[in-house]
């Protein structure tokens, strides 16, 4: 857990401060995320916990031990850092860039072999094909993954991430948030995470703290909390219109109800029995599963006019989400295939079951029902109404 | 044809060779002792940005006075010989190590250098294991600079007392109009461009075994 106690950055010859008195809690193994205008101080409040800016005034207490004077060196191996440039180390090799701070701490050389390799595992990049690449090799996503790797590699409690989707395209951010909070999952990290964009915010945050000016909060509170109670204006104009669709975003796959009898098939199976199989069932459609049971393809009845080999029929099977991916991945995923339905796949690809439109349509609903809800219980004690 | 007959001569040759040697060895020294000097001054000038200026404009003022005046005005202070050409080949080396140093360091990333800070990397460790390694082909590229630079106006230091191959194109210069003399003149001067292309070519060796293959272009 980490406490903030009247944190205060006032840079020399200013008037204003840049942080005021930030007093906050972040939970053991939630992700608070700072969000707000740029300016507002977010990042200055960020890289105060690991002293990056010294606080002018304040305390930091890290579970409990007061860390606002300790050796700042020893602080940061114990917080892991994740930045928005990455800052990966262009000179050496992948593995010695996620070695960096088990050297720090005088690992041996085995037990850091192996934690690196089971680190790349983790990001999902095959430490067999990557240990030994140079940064300059890797994609945008592929570095992000290795920045990240890099800051769980001493195991730290604490993790600080300043915009660390921010400078990658919006598909592979997308992916890269996922699989983020599936890591997360796992791994129950105190995660303090920066960013302007409100819609990342809602759905990366357990809490969110909206900030203003000299990173004053707004609002800290959990996202459905300040999607359907903005505490003020500022809060209700930052948060912008469409909240339905913002709503989407904090519904997470895994949360509804998806199709898990789906009809399916194997690639290897025989022409005839698949198509008897698809012929007796109720389905208009039958997916081709491959040997490790992930999604190839999607098969009709006309399909099987043409004569082709099982593994070239009907079209390939896209859309594909994680459970933890956002009702709006989802939506969105589903209106870029062209099948109409999303095919929920677990981690290594393995299919779980379909996900389609009505899913959706059902889950807007009974958001729709508790949002008037609300109005209605507001619109009663309204005094104006009351009067009129 | 004469010039080849000069070139076939084995006590040219042997007195070429030996020119040569001594020419390597006062211009390796003195970058051997502008590179220390250099690189030092560079991270301290890198370090506290106030003194960047004075330090750069210092060794930027030295590359102003003319050769010959600097290797005199040390000859008082030291007397004739190799000594005076070395301090002020030293001082001549001094600011394309300097310049390339700073300019170097703050080609590193920001980006970079806050994320080992962020990991708990302290300043020593940070500027040996993270910056210098990333400087390093800029740094390399003014100590080049500096090298090939020395190799050019060593050949002046026998005005000063000093030796190399200025030697022998002096000799040929006072003798100019006498037989033989232009020979000398044109292999004084010969021996000192391959002497810096071998150098070069050295330096292109040094590049491709000490710039980590991270940042090679």
């Amino acid at each position: 857990m980490i406490e903030l106690k009247e944190l205060t950055k006032r840079y020399p010859g200013t008037e204003t401060p840049a942080v005021d008195r930030l007093t906050m809690e972040i939970p053991r193994g939630e992700i608070v995320v700072f969000v707000g205008p740029s300016g507002c101080g977010k990042t200055t409040s960020l890289k105060m916990i690991n002293r990056i800016i010294e606080p002018t005034s304040g305390q930091i207490i890290l579970d409990g031990e007061d860390v606002t004077d300790v050796n700042p060196d020893q602080l940061r191996r114990r917080i892991g850092y994740v930045i928005q440039q990455i800052g990966l180390f262009p000179h050496v090799t992948i593995e010695d860039n996620v070695a960096t701070v088990p050297n720090l701490l005088g690992w041996d050389r085995d037990r850091t072999k192996a934690r690196v390799d089971e680190l790349l595992d983790v990001v999902g990049l095959d430490p067999d094909v990557y240990r030994n690449r140079y940064p300059k090799e890797l994609s945008g996503g592929q570095r992000q993954r290795v920045g990240v790797a890099r800051a769980l590699a001493a195991d730290p409690p604490v993790l600080l991430m300043d915009e660390p989707f921010g400078a990658i395209d919006p598909i592979t951010r997308t992916r890269l948030q996922n699989e983020f909070l599936r890591l997360q999952q796992e791994l129950k990290k105190t995660i303090c995470f920066v960013t302007h964009d409100i819609d990342e915010a809602i759905k990366m945050g357990d809490r969110i703290a909206i900030l203003q000016e000299r990173s004053i909060p707004a609002q800290f509170a959990t996202p459905e909390e300040i999607l359907t109670q903005p505490a003020n204006d500022f809060v209700a104009d930052f948060v912008g219109s469409g909240s339905t669709l913002k709503r989407l975003k904090l519904t997470r796959v895994r949360d509804v109800t998806i199709t898990t009898d789906a009809l399916l098939g194997r690639i290897d199976e025989d022409k005839h029995v698949l198509r008897q199989r698809l012929q007796e069932s109720d389905w208009t459609a039958m997916l081709l599963l491959d040997d490790e049971r992930r999604p190839a393809r999607w098969l009709r009845a006309p399909d099987f006019l043409h004569d082709r080999p099982v593994a070239e029929m009907g079209l390939p099977a896209r859309a594909m989400i994680e459970p933890q991916a956002t009702l709006s991945d989802a939506l969105e995923e589903m209106l870029l295939g062209s099948a109409g339905v999303a095919i929920v796949v677990d981690g290594r690809g393995a299919f779980q079951g379909i996900l389609d439109v009505d899913d959706i349509i059902t889950s807007i609903q009974t958001m729709r029902d508790a949002n008037a809800e609300f109005y209605r219980a507001s619109k009663l004690i309204d005094p104006a109404t009351a009067i009129a | 044809m004469a010039f080849l007959e000069y070139l076939a001569d084995p006590s040219t040759q042997r007195s070429l060779l030996e020119q040569s040697g001594e020419h390597l060895f006062l211009t390796l020294v003195p970058v051997a002792i502008a590179i220390v000097l250099g690189v030092g001054l560079g991270i301290w000038a890198h370090r506290v940005p106030a003194l960047s200026r004075t330090i750069v404009g210092a060794t930027s003022t030295v590359l102003t006075i003319p050769s010959l005046a600097l290797f005199a005005i040390f000859v008082p202070l030291v007397g004739i010989g190799n000594t005076a050409p070395m301090i002020a080949l030293t001082l001549y080396a001094l600011l394309p190590i300097v310049r390339n140093t700073v300019s170097g360091l703050y080609s590193v990333d920001n980006a970079v250098v806050e994320s080992a800070k962020g990991m708990g990397m302290g300043a020593t460790k940070r500027l040996l294991k993270i910056e210098l390694p990333n400087a390093w082909p800029v740094m390399l590229a003014g100590i080049r600079v500096a090298t090939l630079l020395t190799i050019g106006i060593a050949a002046i230091a026998v005005l000063a007392g000093g030796d190399g191959l200025g030697t022998e194109i002096f000799r040929g210069l006072r003798r100019i109009g006498s037989a033989g003399a232009f020979e000398s003149l044109l292999g004084g001067t010969l021996a000192v461009v391959v002497l810096a292309l071998l150098i070069d070519l050295a330096y292109l060796a040094i590049g491709r075994l000490t710039i980590p293959r991270g940042i090679r272009e």
